[in-house]
């Protein structure tokens, strides 16, 4: 028998990148509503696999990250009665996000710009919810039935890779990594996300392409709507090779040869000491050889 | 023309030939050729080994500086022949490599002890078959085999590479045949004479000082009580055999025997008597390192040389040998003695040593022992740096010694911040690059137009979802993809490598040569690295042209690997998958090229 699990979303909602997205030039182009449409129902088909099923989403903003929903909180009063059309349950969670999202959009409104997507706020927030950081404390031992077993997390992305945020990618990753949390990853928009295929590699999780996007619901059940026990039996697609690049600390660009300071490497090494990883994330990484290593002068 | 001192027919290999000591070499040249096939300069000559009197063949073995295994002749005369004509050999022999110790002692280590020539002698208690010194037995050594080792002199400075020519080559030389892969790259590459050996070696050097290292180390004295195992011949006879090592071990071990030895022999006892009158005398059972001794105890008789030196068993309550130096003040019981006067404790009588009184002479030999071996490993430092805390000195190193490290609170520990400099450039660079990205962007879309759709697309989300409706084609196309993906995922799981060896080999090679090259092709590109010892770094202009010359052997890869495939081919090999497996190696190798074109296109801007 299969146990409950817990799953936390991520959305990425640039809107920006969605107009990107919606236009007719692409090969197959998918606007927010109908990628909500689809969502919406992969949502649902999660709560309805097992009645304990927990989900939380969370919204990656221009420049804001929010929660949008989470099972764990109460319902809120203003959620329309059930009509005949739906189960409420489902209504409630539908509903619940919609409504966050607006509210959120609304207050973009009067920006004169778009800052960059607070992608890892988004993640971080997700990190730290309950259902998951609750791992922390007892990760082998599971005694309290609020805390599900195989926590994951679906990072929906559009926006590019943001160089600047490497750093914080890798230090959540290592989180996720310490929680035994799976970060899954589907790229709906845009070129290869490289540090988020990282993550799913890292993470043991996969990395899912959008090719068909106007399937997206389709790729949305066959790879992610398992749970990561479920997996070792039910083959799930995922990425071929992974771009293992990192990005230099100095100029925040992706380095194909790293330069790391050969004395700070023990220090740095010590910091990172509590999760596994391998050297290139260990170290500040330099694109040129620099005489003075910012990081130990 | 060299004199000779000796001859004598011998065989070598089982060659027969003619066996020549000159007064510079041993050399042996085989029947009917001129000029000697095995030539040993004297200096070269370590030790000497001889075959059992009686045996079969008369035989001798010489062992060489670097070399072990030394030579071995067998001498063809008639066995009394052969006899005197080896016993020439081994005198004059003997007294060269003698001579060579001493003068390699002198050189390099006093401390250590002369590897002797191994000889046995059998002492038997019934009959004692004309024992001499110095009559090598070469098969029934086994006491002697675990101690000789221990006798390793090192006179071999640490040698850094590229100061002597002939050691850096030995050490190569150790190098390559401890680490398999890199022989056959080296195989590969220098003797094929794609690189040159200087240029294999660069960037290498810390495996050369590893070597260096590890040779340099000497090994200290074996732990090993001494204590001379009797075997037990037919008859009840005990054999006991001697070297020269455990002669020097015993002389060592008690002083007492060293003393009786200079006493009586040669003018009492004959060497051989001594021994064999020592092995069964008391002194030799009170130097037993067990009390199976006691077992013994029948067969030994009374000895009127031997029982002068006996002393008296080492049991009483305090040791013969009072410990030299002063005890630790924390351990001294007695040290606040006069703290307690008539209102104190009663004196701790229950410490006493050893509860069976038999056992504390060998306890004693123990720690005796055990004192003599740290202290050879001390060496000759004077004794106040010995102790890691000077006792007596003054009130300091006392109250050192209360301040334990348990005593302290861990809490306090501050942990390690991570400080950058250059903060600000680092999130300056954050916010530049935003900056760049934000303003291609505002050029690129007017955004509040976009916000409004993105809010105004969502208001009838609840329509949408009641008509949502996945098309049969992309649901179809997207399941076959993800298929696609699982089930080649699968194949390469259950398939089995089915590599023909001799292609995978080909294979291997191919990859580990490119890897070299681009090893070559970045070190010369990149700075030195300040971490490793380099001999002398390479000028710009030689880095220059050995970037050139790996960057003409890249441009060969592709050639090799299309060979390669081509192969495949022919051995009926799916080429595909050859080019699959090559494909890393060959992107790595267009990188180095590109990034090599690029540079070379632009000379002036050099990273040096």
């Amino acid at each position: 028998m299969e146990k409950a699990s817990h799953l936390s979303v991520i959305l990425d909602l640039s809107p920006t990148q969605w107009h990107l997205s919606a236009q007719s030039s692409n090969q197959y182009p998918l606007s927010i509503h109908s990628f909500l449409s689809q969502l919406l129902a992969f949502l649902n088909a999660h709560i309805a696999s097992k009645h304990e099923n927990t989900l939380a989403v969370f919204g990656a903003f221009p420049g804001k990250s929010v929660m949008l929903y989470s099972s764990t909180d109460p319902v809120a009063d203003d959620v329309p009665p059930a009509d005949a059309n739906s189960y409420s349950s489902f209504k409630v969670v539908d509903f619940t996000i919609v409504r966050s999202i607006m509210n959120e959009f609304d207050a973009l409104g009067n920006l004169d710009e778009e800052p960059p997507c607070a992608l890892v706020g988004a993640l971080t927030k997700a990190l730290c919810c309950k259902s998951i950081s609750a791992h922390f404390h007892s990760p082998n031992a599971v005694e309290d039935p609020a805390v599900l077993p195989d926590p994951r997390i679906l990072i929906l992305s559009v926006s590019p890779d943001l160089s600047t945020s490497y750093i914080p990618i890798m230090n959540s990753i290592f989180s996720a990594q310490k929680l035994k949390v799976t970060i899954d990853v589907c790229k709906v928009y845009g070129p290869d996300a490289v540090f988020l295929q990282q993550a799913a590699h890292l993470t043991g999780g996969s990395y899912i392409f959008l090719e068909r996007r106007d399937a997206l619901l389709q790729y949305l059940t066959m790879s992610f709507l398992s749970p990561p026990a479920l997996r070792q039996v039910l083959a799930v697609p995922k990425q071929d090779k992974i771009d293992f690049r990192a990005a230099c600390f100095c100029h925040k660009n992706i380095v194909d040869v790293g330069f790391v300071c050969s004395v700070c490497l023990s220090s740095n090494h010590i910091l990172f000491y509590v999760v596994k990883l391998w050297f290139t994330y260990m170290c500040t990484v330099f694109c040129q050889p620099v005489p003075v290593c910012s990081t130990c002068r | 023309m060299p004199t000779n001192v000796c001859t004598a027919k011998a065989s070598y290999k089982k060659a027969p030939g003619t066996l020549e000591l000159t007064d510079t070499h041993l050399q042996w040249s085989q029947d009917g050729k001129k000029v000697p096939s095995v030539r040993v300069p004297y200096h070269e000559a370590t030790s000497l080994f001889c075959s059992k009197e009686g045996a079969a063949q008369v035989r001798l073995k010489l062992g060489l500086v670097n070399d072990d295994n030394g030579h071995n002749f067998t001498f063809t005369a008639p066995q009394a022949v052969a006899y005197s004509e080896r016993e020439t050999f081994k005198r004059e022999l003997t007294n060269i490599i003698s001579r060579n110790r001493s003068t390699a002692d002198s050189n390099a280590n006093p401390a250590a002890a002369p590897p002797p020539i191994v000889a046995a002698l059998s002492a038997s208690p019934s009959k004692a078959p004309t024992p001499r010194p110095a009559v090598a037995v070469a098969s029934a050594s086994r006491a002697s085999t675990s101690r000789a080792p221990s006798v390793s002199s090192d006179r071999r400075t640490p040698i850094l590479p590229g100061t002597d020519a002939a050691s850096d080559f030995r050490l190569r030389k150790k190098v390559l045949m401890g680490n398999p892969e890199l022989a056959s790259l080296h195989r590969e590459l220098v003797m094929s004479g794609q690189i040159t050996e200087a240029e294999f070696w660069e960037g290498r050097e810390h495996l050369l000082l590893a070597e260096s290292a590890t040779e340099s180390q000497r090994k200290g004295r074996p732990g090993q009580l001494v204590d001379p195992r009797p075997q037990t011949v037919e008859g009840g006879e005990i054999k006991i055999v001697i070297t020269p090592q455990l002669v020097h071990d015993i002389f060592e071990e008690f002083p007492v025997v060293a003393k009786a030895y200079n006493d009586n022999v040669p003018n009492k006892l004959s060497e051989a008597d001594f021994w064999k009158r020592y092995f069964q005398s008391k002194l030799f059972n009170a130097h037993r390192a067990s009390i199976r001794s006691s077992a013994a105890q029948h067969v030994v008789k009374e000895d009127p040389i031997f029982d002068k030196y006996l002393e008296k068993d080492d049991d009483e309550l305090e040791p013969r040998r009072a410990r030299d130096e002063v005890a630790d003040l924390f351990i001294n019981l007695g040290a606040t003695l006069e703290d307690h006067g008539e209102t104190g404790n009663q004196r701790d009588i229950t410490m006493q040593p050893g509860r069976q009184r038999g056992a504390l002479p060998l306890i004693r030999k123990f720690n005796e022992h055990s004192e003599r071996l740290l202290n050879s490993a001390l060496g000759d430092k004077p004794p106040a740096k010995r102790r890691r805390v000077g006792g007596g000195d003054g009130g300091n190193d006392a109250y050192g010694q209360l301040d334990l490290d348990d005593l302290h609170d861990p809490e306090t520990s501050v942990g390690i911040i991570l400080e950058m400099q250059d903060r600000q450039r680092y999130f300056e660079g954050q916010m530049a690059s935003a900056a760049a990205v934000e303003d291609a962007r505002k050029k690129a879309f007017d955004v509040r137009p976009i916000f409004k759709e993105a809010r105004d697309s969502l208001v009838s989300w609840e329509y949408n979802l009641n008509q949502l409706k996945l098309e049969r084609k992309p649901g179809d196309a997207a399941l076959l993809s993800m298929t696609q993906n699982v089930a080649s995922r699968l194949d390469v799981k259950s398939k089995k490598n089915e590599m023909p060896p001799d292609l995978f080999i080909q294979l291997t090679t191919c990859q580990t040569a490119a890897n070299e090259f681009l090893r070559q092709f970045w070190s010369a590109i990149y700075p030195p690295s300040t971490e490793t010892q380099t001999i002398a770094p390479a000028t710009p202009a030689q880095k220059a042209t050995k970037a050139a010359k790996m960057a003409g052997y890249l441009g060969k890869t592709h050639e090799k690997v299309d060979a390669l495939v081509r192969t495949a081919q022919v051995e009926g090999v799916d080429s595909i998958r050859v080019q699959v497996a090559m494909k890393p190696i060959l992107d790595a190798v267009d990188h180095a090229l590109a990034f090599y074109h690029t540079r070379s296109a632009k000379p002036t801007k050099g990273i040096n």
